[in-house]
């Protein structure tokens, strides 16, 4: 049933993209730019398709509109409609997964978060793209990415643009103080306590605690860098490790020694922000948006005093730490009737000319590896400067239970946090329930 | 019995006039319902062509009752419904006694008091967010002020806390319509009771419990019956408020089984937990028949 | 001794009222100053007690950058048209079973009851099913039709006390003068029982205007989303704009507050006579 609708979907592709006469080059293997045999196709084209472009807010209104406008010149029998998704992950995510259960057709394509191919691949809710674009199609993304938006080896998402986590500082307190930009999460510690005792700001170091899919991230971070895993090579969960102890022990550590307040398992993006936008946190971890946000003026008091750098290592380690990849992927609707005119859209979204303007105008950071590389882009704020220098862990979201098994983590950990429960208990009890969610399905 | 041909004509318009309310409410809520359980007790995949239902019988309550997450929220939602109620009916009933006495003010009083009622219960789940936040809330600080707390509480914190405080949220919307209903049926009881109570030596206090007691129970067993009802379909305000969290320690069985089906995708399973709540609930409706009965008895006469 | 007590009653009832009266507006005093504040003082602490600078910057965004003027009026369309329909249907059935001589009146009477406080999540996922087929997801129908249906009950059982309180005579009277049965129900009953119909049309309307679950399941698309879910869906991923929510939830509690002020007599002597008498 499956494979003769999938074989019945790319024979319509295949016809479609004949009759509309143009073939764009993903398709195939030829080297030959997209958009060159769009314009003669417009011509010989009798009318336009519409396409459905379901897609969140992405930094100000105008954007996606003006990605769309360039696309459409350049593709003038494709005609995109934007429809707006509702700002909440899960309720985009609850709305689609609604939707296109029960077939509909649109949205034709749709942003969706980073960790869904495994659970919207295991529920046919989105097209297995590796199966109808080339190989040479996904290496122009920046590494990690491909594999992050796959499922069982089939990739179901465009990595549309990354996100990932940041440290940022208050440059004026370390210049004042004369302390070093940290390296390291020892580093951090202790330039924050002498911050505080010198009364230069309240808190030391703010960052998402509250028990959410945020805290997952950040637990991810910490994690990696003390050399722990989730799963091991064979899908076993290994939570309950010595480097698993180390990290939660760290984190557990910041609240008591008074460098986090204890209010952090509470602190979702918001809160974390908020308190750093005021004044009150020397230091923040949050994602790319943290940077336009604390510049911007009339909600932020720290413009102009703010830095940014990769996250932190523990000591002893070379190099940077980890950071968690967030961001968002664009998926095709596997019930869509306009296939091909899909697969340009996206083509071109990921593309160097879209990426390119994602980035100028959103201060977003593409998912293309040309253009991420681009000293042009990589001066436009420091952000995109220092994104290469990251190292990127991914969550283990690869499987449909993956909310099941974040619940798991967050849960316990912010219990730790919250120290309601020793370290020990809350990775033991974690473990045990990631087992158990790995398991079974649906609730 | 003999019926006149009028009285004939008049039933057949009777039941013409009260069928398409009947209709829509059958179509709506029962017709559903049928479904629903059929559902339940159906795999249901999702194929690139549609849902597929696949007859598997009790497995998906199998899956429900082998759930610790199941147990949790019905815990909760049980819980949760029992203190509201019963905190409730206490305020609101102290309330109406002050509000049934002639008093200055007392219809502004009425009128002011209805207003958390009409309240969209997410705008007040917004609300009592922004109030509780343990930075920049302002909970905190009015306490801190006046000395009850020396350092921030973190209202949203615990699993504890974050419960009391949505049980708070909660009281402060509905305590109003407990009081109006039970001040309707203040009103009801004839003063001339009281006045003979007097006469015979009565305290404010015996005369509470000998009169007022007996003869309020019908209002507060339907104020009652109809807040643990409501209280078994609690979604909103943790959907707000807390999402469910810290973890999910305050997630109700309504969210436990919206998240199932329309986040997970898991149609079966979830129908499962929302045919047993149903089921919940009629127990719980045949339990307080007597609390209706009192109500209904005398329609037919 | 004896003479003192209604007056130590009278002083501990207006301190309970006071009291309450107190916690009931505090919490609206701030969700008002709360958007009428700069975003820079929303995140303070200790945060200012009253606006300093006040200022309509959030309204302005609610209206313009969050689009609640369509929220506000898909609300309006679905609430007005779902009460309408509710008052009309629940003439026709309350008379039916305050006069006619229908049968199995007081099980009619329980089972409304039983349904009107039904668990919504109950009938969510076919309702939704059945939506998607006719393809009204996201249409004003998918809310009007469903909340005529949970809101029925309530209304039929609050105007069957007020019909069955008019003089049987009169309808007797305008019967005997050849009025047919809908004549006598819209002509003169209905007349007589306004505030029946007003109690049952402000119930349905609140509940219309508050209600959540349904609306964001079948119409959270951005063009019929009601204000709560329109409210609800305000935040951004990693963003609470309380002064937009804020602002817009003051607008959306205006018309409300002002209809039940407006109607509180009949409010509470409706809850009188429905829920209590029988």
């Amino acid at each position: 049933m499956k494979r003769t609708t999938t074989i019945a979907l790319t024979a319509l592709s295949a016809g479609v993209v004949l009759s509309a006469g143009l073939t764009p080059t993903f398709l195939t293997s030829t080297k030959q730019p997209a958009h060159v045999s769009a314009p003669a196709a417009a011509r010989r084209a009798s009318g336009v398709t519409t396409i459905v472009w379901a897609a969140g807010t992405i930094s100000g209104n105008g954007l996606r509109q003006d990605m769309v406008n360039h696309f459409e010149k350049l593709h003038p029998t494709i005609h995109v409609k934007i429809v707006q998704e509702p700002s909440n992950t899960n309720t985009t995510r609850a709305q689609l997964v609604s939707e296109i259960s029960g077939g509909a057709t649109s949205p034709d394509v749709y942003m969706g978060d980073v960790i869904w191919p495994g659970q919207f691949g295991s529920l046919h809710l989105a097209l297995p793209l590796s199966q109808h674009l080339s190989k040479s199609f996904f290496s122009r993304f920046a590494p990690g990415l491909v594999q992050g938006a796959s499922y069982k080896g089939v990739v179901y998402g465009a990595p549309f643009f990354q996100d990932s986590g940041f440290l940022y500082y208050r440059k004026d307190l370390l210049a004042k103080a004369h302390l070093p930009v940290p390296r390291t999460w020892q580093q951090l510690m202790h330039d924050s306590l002498v911050l505080q005792h010198k009364h230069m700001v309240k808190y030391g170091f703010v960052w998402q605690g509250a028990s959410y899919e945020g805290l997952t991230c950040d637990w991810m971070e910490y994690l990696t860098d003390a050399g722990g895993q989730v799963f091991n090579k064979a899908g076993k969960p290994v939570m309950n490790s010595p480097q698993a102890v180390k990290a939660l022990t760290f984190m557990r550590s910041l609240i008591t020694s008074g460098v986090t307040p204890k209010d952090v398992i509470t602190m979702q993006e918001p809160q974390a922000m908020t308190a750093f936008n005021d004044g009150q946190a020397a230091f923040l971890r949050n994602w790319d948006y943290a940077w336009t946000n604390s510049q911007t003026k009339g909600q932020s008091k720290v413009i102009g005093k703010v830095g940014v750098v990769p996250l932190p290592t523990f000591a002893g380690h070379a190099g940077t730490g980890y950071a968690t990849i967030g961001g968002w992927n664009l998926y095709v609707n596997p019930h869509s009737k306009h296939l091909a005119a899909d697969l340009t859209f996206i083509n071109w979204m990921t593309g160097v000319q879209g990426q390119t303007i994602l980035a100028t105008k959103a201060s977003e950071i593409p998912t293309n590896a040309a253009v991420q590389r681009n000293p042009q882009i990589r001066k436009l704020n420091p952000v995109l400067s220092i994104v290469s220098k990251t190292h990127l862990i991914a969550r283990p979201s690869q499987t449909p239970q993956y909310p099941a098994i974040s619940l798991a983590i967050y849960s316990n950990i912010n219990a730790a946090l919250a120290g309601q429960v020793s370290v020990k208990q809350a990775l033991q009890t974690a473990n045990s329930q990631i087992a158990q969610a790995a398991n079974k399905s649906g609730l | 019995m003999r019926l006149s041909k009028l009285e004939r004509r008049s039933a057949i318009a009777g039941y013409a006039m009260l069928s398409p309310a009947m209709l829509v409410i059958a179509l709506v809520t029962l017709f559903p319902i049928g479904y629903s359980v059929w559902m339940s007790m159906n795999t249901i995949s999702s194929t690139f062509t549609g849902f597929q239902f696949q007859f598997s019988g009790f497995k998906n309550y199998g899956i429900v009752f082998h759930s610790s997450l199941f147990w949790q929220t019905l815990w909760f939602t049980t819980m949760y419904a029992a203190v509201t109620v019963v905190v409730e009916l206490v305020l609101g009933l102290l309330v109406a006694l002050a509000l049934n006495q002639p008093i200055r003010g007392r219809g502004l009083a009425i009128a002011v008091m209805l207003v958390p009622w009409t309240l969209i219960t997410v705008i007040s789940a917004q609300m009592w967010g922004y109030i509780y936040n343990g930075i920049y809330g302002v909970l905190n600080y009015v306490l801190m002020s006046i000395h009850i707390i020396n350092t921030p509480f973190l209202w949203l914190g615990t699993p504890t806390s974050a419960t009391i405080s949505m049980m708070m949220a909660d009281i402060w919307k509905t305590t109003p319509f407990v009081t109006m209903i039970l001040l309707a049926g203040l009103q009801l009881i004839p003063s001339e009771l009281y006045e003979a109570a007097k006469i015979d030596g009565s305290s404010a206090w015996n005369s509470f419990w000998r009169i007022t007691f007996p003869l309020l129970r019908p209002s507060l067993g339907l104020a009652a019956l109809f807040r643990i009802l409501q209280a078994f379909g609690l979604f909103d305000l943790p959907f707000v408020l807390t999402n469910g969290g810290p973890g999910t320690s305050t997630m109700s069985i309504a969210m436990l089984a919206y998240q199932a089906i329309f986040n997970n995708g898991s149609f079966g399973p979830g129908t499962a937990v929302a045919v047993v709540t149903v089921a919940l609930v009629i127990l719980l409706a045949l339990g307080s028949l007597k609390a209706l009965r009192t109500q209904v008895g005398e329609i037919d006469t | 001794m004896r003479r003192r007590t209604p007056q130590i009653r009278k002083v501990v009832g207006y301190i309970v009222l006071v009291g309450m009266l107190l916690i009931i507006i505090a919490p609206f005093y701030w969700m008002v100053a709360t958007s009428l504040k700069g975003n820079l003082s929303i995140g303070n602490f200790p945060p200012s007690l009253y606006p300093h600078h006040p200022t309509f910057y959030h309204y302005a965004r609610a209206f313009t950058t969050y689009g609640f003027g369509v929220y506000f009026r898909n609300s309006v369309i679905v609430s007005v048209i779902a009460t309408v329909v509710v008052i009309v249907l629940a003439a026709l059935a309350s008379y039916a079973i305050a006069r006619l001589p229908i049968r199995g009146k007081a099980p009619i009477m329980v089972f409304l009851l039983a349904i009107s406080t039904f668990p919504q999540v109950a009938v969510i996922s076919p309702l939704f099913l059945i939506m998607q087929g006719l393809g009204w997801l996201n249409s004003y129908q998918a809310l009007i039709i469903p909340y005529v249906a949970f809101n029925l009950p309530f209304a039929i059982w609050v105007m069957r006390t007020y019909f069955a309180g008019i003089p049987k005579e009169l309808d007797e009277a305008a019967r005997v003068d050849g009025a047919g049965v809908l004549t006598t129900v819209f002509r003169v009953i209905m007349p007589l029982a306004t505030p029946g119909i007003f109690t049952g049309g402000i119930f349905t309307f609140v509940a219309c205007w508050t209600e959540f679950f349904f609306a964001l399941v079948f119409n959270s698309s951005q063009n019929f989303r009601t204000i709560p879910v329109g409210i609800a869906l305000f935040s951004g991923q990693f963003t609470i704009p309380y002064g937009t929510i804020f602002a817009g939830s003051t607008v959306a509690v205006l018309p409300i507050v002002l209809l039940v002020l407006l109607f509180q007599k009949w409010v509470v002597s409706g809850l009188t006579a429905g829920a209590v008498k029988g």
